[in-house]
């Protein structure tokens, strides 16, 4: 009898199996597609960004004159186009995981398509869009810095489109050629925990020089540029407040002996220094309040005097994605104020782009920090050979 | 045991090609078996021809490595013979798997399924050929009865006991009613006594069901009790086929000789040939002795001398023509080593008296009985 | 010759034998295990080969080593590889040495407690040691006043250590039980003091077991990708900079060639290790086992076990972090006890992983069982000169660094592959192929699980008697008939054995498949990754916790399902592995 009961396991096991594989696209296929609702969402296209660019001039940037060129197409276009209707829609989403998923859930209540998405680095995405050019894995790339995007566009993987709601967002913030629309900026800052920086008996830094101070040997980390949007945006800023590549490559050299760690991701520093295991990190401030509203108390954010540098959390459209017409519904979404105004509700607290949305009352105030010009143009492309020369002169450096 | 059913019935599909006559000659043509070995192609089997009849019990008999093992691997279709032929009755059985052949094999270490009951076991092959249950039921409580295993039938094989392990081997291959039984060495991992007993047994059920069997031992004893006729191998090559009796008075090599029961060989003088029989000088005397054929045309020729065909007498130094190395009391009979002239002898005496043997320097006389010596070719 | 000649012999004419046809059963059974590594193995490692001889990537690979920063990696690879080695050996030996030598108290616990890392999640330990030891760690700084940096070399050992011990540990603790008392009663009779027998019969006899458990502990510890990544710091090993080339850079050419780096050293121990586990053991020929053990006496005996039992309290405490770490806020920061990371994790992205990896877990492990049965069928019983072969490529899928394969993977199933324009194979890895990349990962789940069946089922089968399954085809069983009824339930303890480590490896694999996750198709582990990626520890502990829980689960039903009832029997003669879950030494020599 034994014997019998073998086979029958296995097969059961399979059946199981098989039949549990089965089960999610059997559901999917059933889920009704509900009539999208971009065009309520556009209304507000006609409004003026003027509340924006007040705030943005506080922060002394000399923004350039919104083209009125970009404005988009009547908003009917995009509503006649969704009548084709892709069940399905596949995000690339450059945040942190509960940001990705609290948007794409978001969206795929709102609009009944049936929305996933992996987390992936603007590094890991540019990479995975080409590997797969000729037959796109993903529709939509949302968040992470724009640089990547323009890196992506150069090498055409992601196509241009101008949603009718991008009218809306102040034109520096987003691609003058409609190959990416900003979603978010987020401010580069030190994210430092009080009672190690008492232990080691420093202060809140709050310039460029002060973290080269020989009190912060070994107490202070960043990401590697060659892995993350973050450090490569501290890399060109330091291009920017130095004024040349080689100023900034010196400066890091400098910096190297304080360096306890270049991590992988970007936000990795930030949770070191909640945990107390180094003083301060360099990364994203919105970051760095993420951690302080999850538990790691002791962390505080500063900004450099001498100016640091931003993101503009991107979103485009995946060159010949299989499902254009649910990406651009997409895309007309997020850029609506209903939409960033989610990510506060998972403790993200960049500064929206749409000048419609409420800002968090915990998000940095632009006013409080200096920024510089940051020509993401010049970034992207330099990002290459720029990002060679971190990892050959100063990260791999053996100390 | 009868009323088995045939291995063949009807209603399996698995052998239907095979043979369906329920015994029938085995006929080996020209079989070779090539290993592949450390220093080129090693020839286990070489050039063998052999016809079996149906109902005879056939042993293989030979030292270890002279490729009978081989041999019966063959028959059953473990091994694929390197070239050679095989036929059941008429029909060229080579091509057949081992598993369609009608034959069943009975295992040195019995290779009971440690996973089954002793019922399981024997019915195992039945239930492959999916006979019915009540059928099975019935034949397997038969077998268990015919090989005294009573009662046992539900305890798993490491309960038993040795003996008991080879009667489930012997009922399980019995059972299926194949045409050929195949024994491998199925008693050496017996102790001495139970393994007279099972070759008694195994010798009735075979006279009494006439299954055509096919024996592969090294001892030559049991070689004897059981056969029909036996082979003997050596080196991949028979030597010789006979009767017991054949190999044991009138073996044609000396390696068959010497396989067999002890053997003395003496170097002797041939005055004179006459067809199957030889005058010779040995011991200072001139004697008539049986004589192989090849003997006259061979150049060199011994005389094989039995042990109980020597007669030893206790004379004094001056008659004596050798004198003992040792003796050793055995119960029913005694063996005196002996150191003569023509060598060192063995020689056998039937009873003998425990506290009147001979001590090891005493001078005594060899003779020998002429009828059961044999001149060989060497 | 006495011939009775019958009549038909004359007639009867020598033929050539005829080769007899195997049941295809048998030809397909052992067609398809072949071809899955073939295209699961093989194929993409050829690809590898073959795309660092492009244009592109030759320039990059014959420059390799003239960057002082690559020979760096390539050096603190190695090293790390072998202080691994030494020290795993070392706390193997002494808690194998501890249950066979001591007469201690507690036994028992010590040695599950120090099987309790065989199913470890990638990032579980080294998260646990950063919030342990780290330089604010709870013991470290927070209790001791120490301010180490466990970042590094002296991290990366110790964890790595933990992690992979306890299969050497199996290993040795089979040969020491097997070793003949009568050894040690004879070195006794002849003079020799409790240390001079352990010194020159003890030891001596067990130095296979040192060498192979060496050379195993060698390619895990240079395989492993999930804690260089956390704890490496700045020590840069071959496998985490093979995956920032990739994931970072999209460099596949360099990530080639840090693949084949990675690879050479790896497939040479491998093979070395092979050697010398497959040579006969001298402690295994002694037979049955006579006299019984004796135990060492004196004091000797508390040192090791002192050891034993911190080393042993140290896998607990780290165990409890992981599961403190769940249910904490941010635990060694702030301790408030909470529930969001378990339901964040039992939420959306976190429950789809779950229960993609269970579910393609659940497909590949009976298949990779099946396969590694019949594999080891094949390789025992049924091959002739192409064993060696199949043996070694059925072995390979854990002599590969897991990144390595992972790449190939990318490498190869990417795209279609083409010959002669005609698609032989269509690409099934990544996001937009069928079923959305979950071939890919289970096949990669497949692939490295059938070595730990392979090497159980060879393990049993040596020990099961051809005869037995002789016996089968000689009572007129087909070769597919015998395997099934005989050849499996005499194997099943192996089976277990197998299943249960190609399971529990699955589901804790992430090097290999971190490349191939896709928006539909989530592992677990790849999540975790992300977490800690993220910091947020609390969520990876949560799904650490998960994940123990599924494969304890698991590995209890395949017990249920596989196990038991039908043990009772094997056991006298032919049970070649105890009925635990735990790996045989066999087994376990080689995972």
């Amino acid at each position: 009898m034994s014997a019998r009961i073998l086979p029958i396991a296995f097969t059961a096991v399979l059946v199981t199996a098989v039949s549990l594989t089965a089960i999610p696209s059997a559901s999917s296929a059933q889920k009704k597609v509900v009539t999208p609702k971009a065009g309520a969402a556009c209304k507000k296209s006609g409004q003026t960004s003027a509340g924006l660019v007040c705030a943005l001039d506080a922060g002394k940037l000399k923004w350039q004159a919104a083209p009125t060129s970009t404005v988009a197409a009547p908003t009917t276009a995009a509503t006649t186009k969704e009548e084709g209707g892709d069940k399905k829609l596949v995000v690339a989403c450059g945040a942190q995981e509960d940001w990705c998923q609290a948007l794409t859930k978001a969206f795929e209540k709102k609009s009944g398509i049936k929305t996933s998405f992996v987390r992936l680095s603007s590094g890991e995405t540019v990479a995975r869009l080409g590997a797969s050019k000729s037959n796109p894995e993903f529709d939509v790339w949302h968040g992470g810095p724009s640089d990547g995007f323009e890196v992506a566009g150069r090498n055409g993987l992601i196509e241009p489109y101008v949603s009718p709601n991008a009218a809306v967002i102040p034109a520096s913030y987003k691609s003058p050629t409609g190959m990416w629309t900003g979603v978010y900026i987020g401010v580069l800052g030190f994210c430092s925990n009080t009672s190690t920086l008492r232990k080691i008996n420093a202060s809140i830094p709050r310039s460029w020089n002060e973290i080269l101070s020989p009190k912060f040997k070994g107490q202070f980390a960043m990401s590697h540029p060659s892995t993350s949007g973050t450090a490569y945006t501290a890399l060109w800023t330091m291009t920017q407040v130095y004024g040349s590549e080689d100023a900034a490559i010196d400066y890091f050299k400098s910096l190297n002996p304080n360096v306890f760690q270049y991590t992988k991701s970007g936000i990795t520093p930030g949770q070191m220094a909640g945990r107390g295991e180094i003083a301060t990190g360099l990364i994203f401030s919105h970051d760095c309040l993420k951690f302080r509203e999850e538990g790691l108390s002791d962390l505080v954010v500063s900004f450099p005097g001498e100016g640091t540098g931003y993101e503009i959390g991107g979103l485009g459209m995946i060159k010949n994605a299989k499902n254009q017409s649910a990406a651009k519904q997409y895309i007309d979404w997020a850029l609506t104020a209903e939409a960033q105004e989610i990510p506060p509700t998972v403790r993200s607290y960049q500064i929206p782009t749409n000048p419609n949305a409420k800002v968090s009352d915990r998000a940095v105030k632009l006013s409080d920090v200096k920024l510089i010009n940051y020509d993401d143009q010049k970034a992207g492309a330099a990002k290459s050979a720029l990002t060679k020369r971190f990892d050959a002169e100063v990260a791999n450096a053996p100390r | 045991m009868t009323q088995l059913p045939a291995k063949q019935s009807s209603n399996q599909s698995t052998n239907q090609s095979a043979a369906t006559r329920s015994s029938q000659d085995l006929h080996l043509r020209g079989i070779v078996k090539e290993f592949p070995g450390s220093t080129g192609v090693v020839r286990a089997v070489d050039s063998v021809d052999l016809d079996i009849e149906a109902g005879e019990f056939l042993t293989l008999l030979g030292p270890s490595g002279c490729g009978k093992t081989t041999m019966l691997r063959m028959i059953a279709g473990f091994e694929d013979p390197t070239s050679g032929s095989i036929f059941l009755g008429d029909q060229n059985i080579g091509a057949l798997p081992a598993n369609r052949r009608p034959m069943a094999m009975v295992f040195q270490n019995y290779a009971l399924f440690p996973h089954l009951s002793v019922a399981g076991n024997v019915s195992y092959g039945l239930k492959i050929q999916k006979r019915s249950k009540p059928e099975i039921a019935e034949s397997v409580e038969m077998a268990l009865m015919t090989m005294n295993l009573n009662g046992l039938a539900d305890r798993d094989p490491h309960q038993l006991s040795g003996g008991q392990q080879q009667r489930v081997a012997l009922a399980r291959a019995m059972v299926m009613k194949p045409d050929v039984l195949l024994f491998d060495e199925p008693l050496s991992n017996l102790d001495a006594k139970l393994r007279v007993h099972m070759r008694n047994e195994i010798r009735d059920l075979q006279q009494r069901m006439g299954i055509t069997s096919i024996y592969v031992t090294h001892d030559q004893e049991e070689a004897m009790a059981l056969s029909d006729r036996i082979v003997v191998m050596n080196k991949g090559r028979v030597e010789q086929v006979g009767t017991p009796g054949e190999l044991y008075l009138t073996p044609s090599t000396v390696f068959v000789a010497d396989f067999l029961g002890t053997a003395n060989f003496l170097d002797v003088r041939v005055e004179s040939f006459g067809g199957d029989w030889a005058k010779v000088s040995v011991f200072g005397e001139t004697k008539e002795v049986r004589a192989h054929p090849d003997a006259q045309s061979s150049a060199q020729r011994v005389l094989m001398v039995r042990p109980e065909a020597l007669t030893v007498a206790a004379v004094d130094e001056a008659t004596a023509n050798a004198t003992v190395l040792s003796a050793s009391y055995l119960g029913a009979r005694a063996e005196l080593r002996l150191e003569s002239q023509e060598g060192e002898l063995i020689a056998v005496t039937s009873d003998p008296e425990p506290d009147q043997m001979p001590r090891a320097g005493d001078p005594v006389l060899v003779s020998f009985d002429g009828a059961r010596t044999y001149l060989l070719p060497n | 010759m006495a011939q009775r000649t019958s009549v038909l012999v004359d007639s009867l004419e020598v033929v050539a034998p005829t080769k007899r046809k195997r049941s295809w059963g048998l030809r397909l059974g052992g067609l398809v295990p072949v071809s899955v590594l073939l295209v699961g193995l093989l194929f993409p490692l050829f690809r590898i080969f073959v795309h660092v001889l492009d244009d592109e990537t030759w320039p990059k690979l014959t420059g390799f080593f003239s960057q002082e920063v690559n020979r760096q990696t390539v050096f603190h690879t190695m090293e790390l590889g072998v202080l691994v080695g030494f020290f795993g050996v070392v706390v193997a030996f002494l808690f194998a040495y501890v249950q066979t030598q001591l007469d201690v108290p507690g036994k028992r616990i010590l040695h599950l407690i120090a099987l309790l890392p065989i199913v470890s999640p990638p990032f579980a330990v080294a998260t646990a040691v950063i919030v342990l030891f780290g330089r604010n760690g709870m013991l470290s700084s927070q209790l001791l006043g120490i301010t180490h940096d466990i970042y590094g070399l002296d991290g990366l050992t110790l964890v790595l250590v933990l992690s992979f011990f306890p299969v050497v540990y199996m290993n040795l603790l089979g040969m020491m039980q097997r070793l003949d008392p009568a050894l040690v009663e004879a070195a006794k009779n002849l003079g020799a003091g409790q240390f001079t027998v352990l010194r020159t019969v003890t030891l001596p006899l067990l130095v296979p077991g040192f060498a192979s458990g060496f050379l195993l502990l060698f390619v895990e510890a240079i395989a492993d990708l999930a804690n260089p990544l956390v704890l490496g710091g700045n020590y840069t090993v071959l496998s985490s900079r093979a995956y920032i080339a990739i994931t970072g850079e999209y460099d596949l050419g360099t990530g080639a060639i840090l693949s084949l780096m990675l690879v050479v050293p790896a497939l040479s121990v491998f093979l070395l290790q092979r050697v010398i586990s497959n040579r006969k053991s001298v402690v295994t020929v002694t037979g049955k086992p006579s006299g019984s053990p004796q135990y060492l006496t004196g004091w000797a005996k508390w040192p090791p076990y002192v050891v034993g039992v911190a080393i042993c309290t140290l896998i607990v405490t780290i165990y409890a972090t992981v599961i403190a770490g769940a249910f904490t806020r941010v635990l060694g920061v702030n301790n408030e006890f909470t529930l969001d990371h378990a339901r964040y994790i039992f939420s959306g992205v976190g429950s789809e992983a779950m229960f993609d990896t269970l579910r393609l877990a659940l497909i590949a492990t009976p298949i990779a069982g099946l396969l590694g049965m019949v594999l080891s069928w094949m390789i025992v019983r049924k091959l002739g000169r192409s064993r060696g072969a199949v043996d070694f490529l059925s072995m390979m899928g854990i002599g590969i660094p897991g990144t390595v394969l992972g790449i190939a993977f990318l490498l190869s199933f990417r795209n279609p592959t083409k010959l002669f324009g005609v698609t032989v194979l269509p690409a099934f890895a990544g996001g937009s192929t069928f079923l959305s990349g979950s071939l890919a990962i289970g096949l990669m789940f497949l692939i490295r699980s059938v070595p730990a069946s392979v090497r159980s089922g060879v393990g049993a089968l040596q020990q099961i008697h051809p005869s037995i399954e002789e016996a089968s085809t000689s009572l007129g069983a087909t070769d597919t008939v015998t395997f099934r009824r005989v050849t499996i339930p005499l194997i099943r303890p192996a089976l277990i054995s197998g299943l249960s480590f190609g399971f529990a490896r699955s589901m804790t694999t992430l090097s290999p498949i971190v490349f191939l996750v896709t928006p539909d198709t989530k592992i677990m582990t790849s999540q975790i990754l992300g977490e800690v990626d993220g910091g947020r520890f609390g969520n990876a502990f949560a799904f650490c916790c998960v994940l123990i829980v599924f494969v304890a689960v698991v590995l209890g039903l395949i017990r249920l399902i596989v196990g038991d009832g039908a043990l009772r029997r094997t056991k006298k003669r032919t049970s070649p592995t105890p009925k635990k879950l735990v790996p045989t030494p066999q087994t376990a020599g080689q995972i």
